[in-house]
């Protein structure tokens, strides 16, 4: 079974000039232990299908699963909860926050939970991605390469089913891009997630178990 | 979180924990000025309030107070000193060429009114004159020189202390015996001397209305009892208006902390837009930015709290002379306003903020960073 599914999905917007429909029917999904690559041009629709995945968008009509689950019902409050416990994110702009350090950079999507420690986690993690010896390092203190190996271990800290990368190498050059893939790949096996990720890299999609391809929000 | 948060931008946080704090002080201190100053106000009353001063009233035809209303006066307050006075004003001169000016009293029983710096105080004055300090000194007059007042000699027995507050007139004052102004029939004004304050009211009230029937007033009464509730209900209202002025001040540091709060919020969208992203709920967010806000309010109120107990111990000094009165309830509660005031603006003008952070969508705060 899928973890996650999108099942004739569209999305459509309503501006002042026109009627634009982001996502025409489209269908998805992703297993555990596979990385889904979705590539096209810009404004093909990709970010807006990985907002749908990533539970941050509501589709207009269509439905939505996770792990089983019909989830496409769900408030705002609920999705806060699925995105909590089940997705990880790693942005493109890796997204850290400045004041913390990397430690708490990793701890942070499970702060706000009273009633579990992860800070054991949080290190195991960062030692995973080879920062062990970086733990109390603030941003500012690593290398673009660095940030977004700590974004991915803070993707991980809730232990998701799904990692969702948005262009995780866009910001990197071609060796450090390289490094962080590995890492995504080794990662992806051992904790038995589902990666989808958009990108414009060549390099990802050597990396991809399975290849999307989307123009003007049609799944090809 | 919270306070690292406020912590990236030290200098605006300083500035509007500043806001906050000149506000409380505002507040607190203005508050506390009206307690210290009502304060003084009565304390220099304190010695007189037993005193009442009958005059004659509105709607009486002669000008002075008759023998026979003195007596009736005697008769119906039993238990209560009562002075006639006959009162004039002169101009004394010295030999050394000075002059002054000074109120003449004539009267008998002088020593209630009258504390003496020098000399012996007489039970009854049937002889000699007393003079203030300040005119004796003018003139350089001594114990033992003579006065001349209306073609009359008499010999200074005593100087009259110098007093300050209510009371005393600024001027001189020249007491003589009764005697000394026969060409006036009638008195100017009876002091009345009770027990206690309370006594000098009812007292009041008794003359009131014996004497003014009909609405037609006969004597006028007046107590320094009364004088000090006057007071009271002027310094009452005040402070009243003192606590607006403060309350201004404070609600222009609430449009600071907006300000602040907001700024720091648009900032810092991308992050906030991260944590939605990553599950953290909305109410989460609200209550992590609402914490900011109160930060500020905590910390501006305390030290303006602090700061106010400083001002207020030098005003009570300055104004009551004594330091320790700050600290008592009436005062020190406006310490505590300022601070409540304090955090509640803080907590006030970050709702806004807090509230426009957490409902945005996760997916625009993070394209529009």
């Amino acid at each position: 079974m899928s973890v996650i599914q999108l099942r004739d999905v569209v999305k459509r917007y309503n501006t002042e000039a026109e009627t634009i429909e982001a996502l025409k029917n489209v269908d998805f999904h992703a297993n555990r232990g596979e990385m889904v690559v979705v590539t096209g041009p810009s404004g093909s629709g990709k970010s807006t299908m990985l907002n749908m995945i990533g539970l941050l968008d509501t589709p207009t009509t269509g439905e939505i699963f996770l792990d089983g689950r019909n989830i496409t019902d769900f408030d705002e409050d609920e999705r806060t909860e699925e995105r909590r416990s089940q997705l990880g994110f790693v942005f493109q702009d890796f997204h850290l926050l400045p004041m913390l350090t990397a430690e708490e950079n990793v701890e942070l999507p499970s702060m706000w939970d009273t009633d579990v420690d992860r800070r054991e986690r949080a290190v195991d993690l960062l030692e995973r991605v080879g920062l062990g010896d970086r733990l109390t390092h603030t941003p500012d203190e690593l290398s673009g390469g660095q940030q977004q190996r700590v974004a991915i271990a803070r993707s991980l800290i809730n232990e998701p089913d799904i990692l969702l990368a948005d262009e995780p190498t866009g910001n990197l050059d071609q060796d450090t891009g390289k490094t962080v893939l590995d890492e995504i790949t080794r990662l992806k096996q051992e904790e038995n997630i589902a990666v989808v990720s958009i990108t414009h890299d060549e390099q990802l999609v050597e990396y991809a178990d399975r290849v999307v391809r989307i123009v003007d929000g049609v799944v090809q | 979180m919270a306070w690292r948060n406020l912590g990236r931008n030290r200098t605006r946080t300083a500035l509007a924990v500043l806001g906050i704090v000149v506000g409380v002080i505002a507040i607190a201190s203005l508050g506390m000025a009206g307690v210290a100053l009502e304060q003084q106000a009565t304390s220099s009353l304190g010695g007189l309030t037993d005193q009442a001063i009958i005059s004659p009233g509105e709607d009486v035809d002669t000008d002075g107070i008759t023998d026979a209303q003195a007596e009736t006066i005697r008769d119906i307050l039993p238990g209560v000193t009562v002075i006639p006075q006959k009162t004039n004003f002169t101009e004394l001169s010295a030999r050394n060429g000075e002059e002054a000016n000074v109120q003449v009293t004539g009267l008998t029983n002088s020593a209630p009114l009258y504390d003496l710096s020098v000399g012996a105080e007489p039970t009854r004055l049937e002889t000699g004159a007393l003079i203030s300090e300040s005119t004796a000194q003018t003139l350089g007059l001594e114990i033992g020189d003579p006065i001349e007042y209306e073609g009359q000699l008499f010999r200074i027995r005593g100087f009259i202390a110098s007093q300050s507050g209510f009371g005393s007139d600024g001027g001189g004052e020249l007491v003589l015996p009764l005697s000394a102004l026969n060409d006036q029939d009638d008195y100017n004004s009876v002091t009345i001397i009770a027990e206690d304050g309370d006594a000098a009211t009812e007292a009041a009230t008794t003359i009131e209305e014996h004497f003014n029937e009909d609405d037609d007033e006969v004597l006028s009464v007046t107590t320094y009892a009364s004088v000090q509730e006057n007071i009271r209900s002027f310094t009452d209202t005040l402070e009243l208006a003192l606590l607006g002025i403060g309350s201004i001040s404070l609600f222009v540091a609430s449009v600071a902390i907006l300000n602040v709060m907001l700024m720091s919020t648009i900032e810092r969208r991308g992050e906030i837009g991260v944590l939605r992203a990553v599950g953290v709920r909305r109410d989460e967010v609200l209550r992590m930015i609402l914490t900011e806000a109160a930060f500020l309010g905590v910390v501006g109120g305390l030290v303006g709290a602090g700061g106010s107990l400083v001002v207020g111990v030098v005003m009570f000094n300055v104004l009551a002379g004594d330091p320790a009165l700050a600290l008592a309830w009436s005062s020190s509660r406006y310490l505590l306003y300022g601070f409540i005031f304090a955090l509640v603006a803080s907590i006030l003008s970050g709702i806004y903020p807090a509230w426009k952070a957490a409902n945005e969508s996760p997916v625009d705060a993070l394209r529009g960073s």
